[in-house]
C-alpha cells in the first residue's frame, strides 16, 4: 500500500495564504462556491465566450494567415504601448534587476501572467539568450490556434517594451513551439536570441517556430504534470514565486477579471479590422452577436446539462423552469469576475439585473458586456424555455439593465 | 532526452572561465538605497542582522534582512560611505522601502532609492587587479577586501569597491554615475580585452554558475530561509536588538530543522526541476523511503569541475557528504557546497 495522498487542498487551505480574504461566490439559493472553483469557472467560461467571438472573427476574415497576422500585430503593438506606459512599476514588481540587459525579462511577465490565469506549468530555462516555459494546462485551449500565436506576440510586445527601460542587450524571438490549442500535450514558449541562435526571419503569424534550440527542450511527462497554479498548491505554500523572488498570493488569480482572450486579443483585432476598412462595424457586430447567441443556445442543448447546471447552482426542486435559473448562472459569472451588479427583480415571472458595464469589460474591451448579453440571450432558450427571452431595457448611463421574462417576438 | 543547457554551451563556458582564468567584466548594477541621518547607523542595526555600528566609513558588510519570523527577506551589502551615510545594495528596493517605512519608528533617518543615478560594472578574476590598476588614477594596491574608495578613470569620478559575487580572490566593482556609463564601459572593455579577458553577458553565468561554484547564494536560495539553515548564523550580535531576534533566538536554541547542502547530478543531461526558475523544486527522497526529505533549490553547472552542481534544501541531518541518491530518476551525490576547492 502506498502512503501517497492524491493532490488536494487541505481543510485549513487558505490560512496565511490570502485565500481567507475571499469569501465564496454565493448563488441565489445560498450555495457557496469556493474561490478557487469560482476562478476556474470564470476563466473557462470566458474562454467559451471568447471561442464564440473567435468563430465570428473567422467568418469576418476567412483567411487564416490574414486574420492571425492582424491579431498578432494588434496585440503586439498594444502590449508594447502598455509596457511603455505602465511597465516601470511592473519591472519593480517582477524584480527585473537593473543588470538584466535586453529583452529576456519579458519572460517574467509571461510567467506570472500564466500562473494568475491558471495556466499552470513551469519555467524550464531563463537566461539572457534563451528562455523556455512549459504549460500543462490552458483554459483558453479551445479558442483556436490563431489565439495561441497571438499570445506569443503579446509576450514579444512586452519584451520589446521592457527592453527600452534597460541597458542594450540581445534581442529575443518568442515562439510557441507546442500549443494545447493545436492538440499538443503542453504549451511551450521558447525565446531565443537571434544573435546567438540565428534563424530566418518569420512573419508575425508564424509564431509557432521553428526554433534553433529544439534539442534543449525539457519535456515533462504526464505523471509529473500539474493541474493547479502555484497559488493553489500546498507544495508551493500557496504562493507563486518566480526565479527573481517576485511573489503573488492567491489574490493574484483575480487577474482573470482583467484578462480574457476575448477582451485582450479578439475584440481588439475586430476593431482593427473595422479601422482598416475590412468590414463595417455594423456587420462585424452582427456576426459576433449571432455567434455568441448560437453558442449560448448550444450550452444547454444537451438536456443533461440543464440538470447539471441546476445542481451546480443549488437550485431547489421547488423552482421550476423560469428565468431565475439563468439569473443564478449570470450572478455566478458576474461574481466570479468581480463585476458589480444589482438585483432589481428575481421571481418566477421576471428577473432583472442592473450590471456595471465597466466591470464586465475586463480590461478595455467596451463591447465585451454585449458579447455576454448575446450569449445569455441564446442560453435562455435552452436552459429555460423558448418562450423566454433576455433583453436590455432602460439601461442607465454606464449600466446594462437586462430583463429575463417571457416574450413573443415574431422576428427573433 | 534534452541537451544540457549549460554543459555544451561554449559561450557560457567561455564567459565563466574568463572570470576563473583571466578576467571577466559585466554590468552588474544593483539597486541602491541611500540611508542617511543621525540615526542611520542605529536604524540599519535594527533592520539588519549583522553589526553595522562596527562598520567604519569605506568598509562594506554582507548581511541579511529578516522578518518577524526570522525568515530572510533580503540579502544586502551595506557600504558605509560616511559616518551618517550608507549605501544598501539590494535587488529588492521596492519592498525594502516599505519595510523601512514600517520599521522607522522614532529613528531620525531618511532613505532614498538612488538606483537611477548609478551603474556598476563588476570586474572579476585573477587579472582584475591588473586591469583596474591600469585604469584608475590612484593605485588600488592597498584596497582590502570589502573596502571601497573614490577614484578616477580618465578624469571620470568612480567608486572602486573590492568585492564580487564570484568567489574570486581578486574582484572589483566600479560604480559610475549614469551619464558616464558608456565611457567607462568602453574603457573597461578595452582594458579587459588587452588582458585577455572578455565580457560576461549571460545572466545565468553572472547570477548562477559563478556564485554557485563558490557556494554563494542568489536571493532565490535564501528567500524565507532562516540564517542558520543557510550558513549565515555566525557572528550574530545577540546584545543588539534587531527585527526577528526573538524568533531567531528560539531557532538558535532549538537548532534549525533544515539545511542547504551541495549535490552533483552525475548524468550528462539530467532533467531535475529546481527552485531557481521559480516553483517548488524537485522533491528529494532517500532511496527506498517514502518520506520527502527536501527539495532541489538549484541545479546549474560547474565549468571548473565539469559537473552539474547545485543545492538541496533538506531536513537537517538527513543527507551527508558522500550519500548517493536518485532525484527524478537521475544519479546524484551529496558533496560539499564549494566547487573551487
Amino acid at each position: 500500500m502506498s502512503k501517497k495522498i492524491d493532490q488536494r487542498l487541505p481543510q485549513n487551505s487558505g490560512e496565511n495564504s490570502g485565500l481567507n480574504q475571499y469569501y465564496a461566490i454565493k448563488t441565489p439559493w445560498e450555495k457557496l462556491i469556493g474561490y478557487k472553483e469560482a476562478m476556474h469557472y470564470a476563466n473557462r467560461f470566458e474562454a467559451v465566450l471568447s471561442t464564440a467571438i473567435m468563430q465570428a472573427y473567422r467568418i469576418l476574415i476567412p483567411d487564416y494567415e490574414e486574420r492571425t497576422e492582424l491579431m498578432c500585430k494588434t496585440v503586439m503593438d498594444w502590449q508594447y504601448e502598455k509596457s511603455i506606459m505602465y511597465g516601470l512599476t511592473r519591472d519593480y514588481q517582477l524584480n527585473m534587476h537593473p543588470f538584466m540587459c535586453g529583452q529576456f525579462t519579458g519572460a517574467l511577465v509571461g510567467d506570472e501572467g500564466d500562473d494568475c490565469l491558471l495556466m499552470c506549468g513551469r519555467v524550464q530555462d531563463f537566461g539572457t539568450y534563451r528562455a523556455e516555459k512549459e504549460l500543462d494546462a490552458c483554459p483558453w485551449d479551445i479558442c483556436g490556434t490563431e489565439l495561441c500565436r497571438a499570445t506569443t506576440r503579446s509576450l514579444q510586445g512586452q519584451a520589446n517594451g521592457a527592453a527600452t527601460r534597460r541597458r542594450p542587450g540581445p534581442t529575443m524571438d518568442y515562439a510557441m513551439v507546442e500549443a494545447r490549442g493545436a492538440g499538443d500535450r503542453h504549451c511551450r514558449i521558447v525565446a531565443e536570441s537571434r544573435e546567438k541562435y540565428p534563424m530566418p526571419e518569420r512573419k508575425l503569424w508564424e509564431a509557432f517556430g521553428p526554433i534553433a534550440t529544439a534539442d534543449q527542450i525539457k519535456y515533462t511527462v504526464e505523471e509529473d504534470c500539474c493541474d493547479e497554479p502555484m497559488v493553489f498548491r500546498e507544495e508551493c505554500d500557496y504562493k507563486f514565486i518566480n526565479g527573481t523572488c517576485s511573489v503573488d498570493e492567491s489574490a493574484a488569480v483575480n487577474m482573470v477579471k482583467m484578462s480574457t482572450a476575448g477582451s485582450l486579443y479578439l475584440l481588439p483585432a475586430i476593431e482593427a479590422g473595422i479601422e482598416k476598412g475590412l468590414f463595417s462595424r455594423e456587420f462585424a457586430y452582427h456576426v459576433v452577436s449571432l455567434c455568441c447567441e448560437g453558442a449560448g443556445k448550444a450550452m444547454f442543448g444537451e438536456h443533461y446539462s440543464i440538470q447539471a447546471c441546476r445542481d451546480y447552482l443549488g437550485v431547489p426542486n421547488s423552482i421550476g423552469k423560469d428565468g431565475r435559473i439563468l439569473g443564478g448562472l449570470i450572478e455566478l459569472q458576474l461574481q466570479s469576475v468581480f463585476c458589480p451588479y444589482e438585483v432589481e427583480a428575481f421571481n418566477e415571472n421576471e428577473v432583472i439585473y442592473v450590471i456595471d458595464r465597466k466591470g464586465l469589460q475586463l480590461v478595455s474591451a467596451k463591447t465585451l458586456p454585449d458579447c455576454h448579453f448575446w450569449l445569455w440571450k441564446g442560453a435562455v432558450k435552452t436552459l429555460v424555455d423558448a418562450q423566454w427571452m433576455v433583453w436590455e431595457e432602460d439601461s442607465p448611463e454606464g449600466k446594462m439593465r437586462i430583463k429575463i421574462a417571457k416574450k413573443i417576438d415574431k422576428f427573433q | 532526452m534534452y541537451k544540457n543547457i549549460f554543459k555544451y554551451d561554449d559561450m557560457k563556458r567561455a564567459e565563466h572561465m574568463a572570470v576563473r582564468e583571466t578576467v571577466g567584466w559585466y554590468l552588474f548594477t544593483h539597486q541602491i538605497m541611500e540611508v542617511t541621518g543621525p540615526d542611520a547607523e542605529a536604524f540599519l542595526d535594527y533592520v539588519l542582522l549583522n553589526n553595522i555600528a562596527t562598520l567604519v566609513p569605506g568598509k562594506d558588510r554582507y548581511t541579511v534582512m529578516l522578518n518577524d519570523k526570522a525568515e530572510i527577506i533580503d540579502d544586502v551589502v551595506v557600504m558605509r560611505r560616511e559616518d551618517e551615510k550608507f549605501w544598501v545594495s539590494t535587488l529588492f528596493s521596492m519592498p525594502m522601502d516599505d519595510w523601512f517605512y514600517d520599521h522607522q519608528g522614532d529613528y531620525d533617518v531618511d532613505w532614498c532609492d538612488i538606483t537611477d543615478e548609478w551603474h556598476m560594472f563588476s570586474v572579476q578574476g585573477p587579472k582584475s587587479k591588473e586591469v583596474i590598476e591600469s585604469l584608475v588614477k590612484d593605485s588600488i594596491e592597498d584596497l582590502k577586501f570589502f573596502t571601497h574608495a573614490e577614484n578616477e578613470i580618465n578624469d571620470i569620478p568612480v567608486i572602486i569597491n573590492r568585492t564580487g559575487f564570484t568567489g574570486e580572490k581578486w574582484g572589483f566593482e566600479v560604480y559610475v554615475e549614469e551619464e558616464n556609463t558608456d565611457d567607462i564601459e568602453d574603457l573597461i572593455r578595452k582594458a579587459c580585452e588587452q588582458a585577455g579577458g572578455r565580457q560576461v553577458t549571460d545572466f545565468q553565468v553572472m547570477a548562477w554558475t559563478l556564485p554557485t561554484e563558490a557556494g554563494f547564494y542568489y536571493m532565490r536560495d535564501l528567500k524565507w530561509r532562516n540564517p542558520f539553515e543557510v550558513d549565515l548564523g555566525n557572528r550574530i550580535n545577540w546584545e543588539k536588538d534587531f527585527v526577528g531576534k526573538a524568533a531567531l533566538k528560539k531557532i538558535a536554541d532549538e537548532g534549525p530543522s533544515y539545511e542547504m547542502i551541495g549535490f552533483e547530478a552525475l548524468d550528462d543531461d539530467p532533467y531535475i526541476r529546481a527552485m531557481q526558475y521559480g516553483g517548488p523544486g524537485e522533491p528529494v527522497y532517500i532511496d527506498g523511503e517514502e518520506e520527502e526529505i527536501g527539495r532541489v533549490a538549484k541545479l546549474v553547472y560547474s565549468y571548473v569541475k565539469d559537473v552539474n552542481n547545485g543545492y538541496i534544501y533538506a531536513k537537517k541531518d538527513k543527507l551527508h557528504i558522500g550519500d548517493k541518491l536518485k532525484i527524478h530518476g537521475y544519479d546524484c551525490v551529496i558533496v560539499e557546497k564549494n566547487w573551487l576547492k
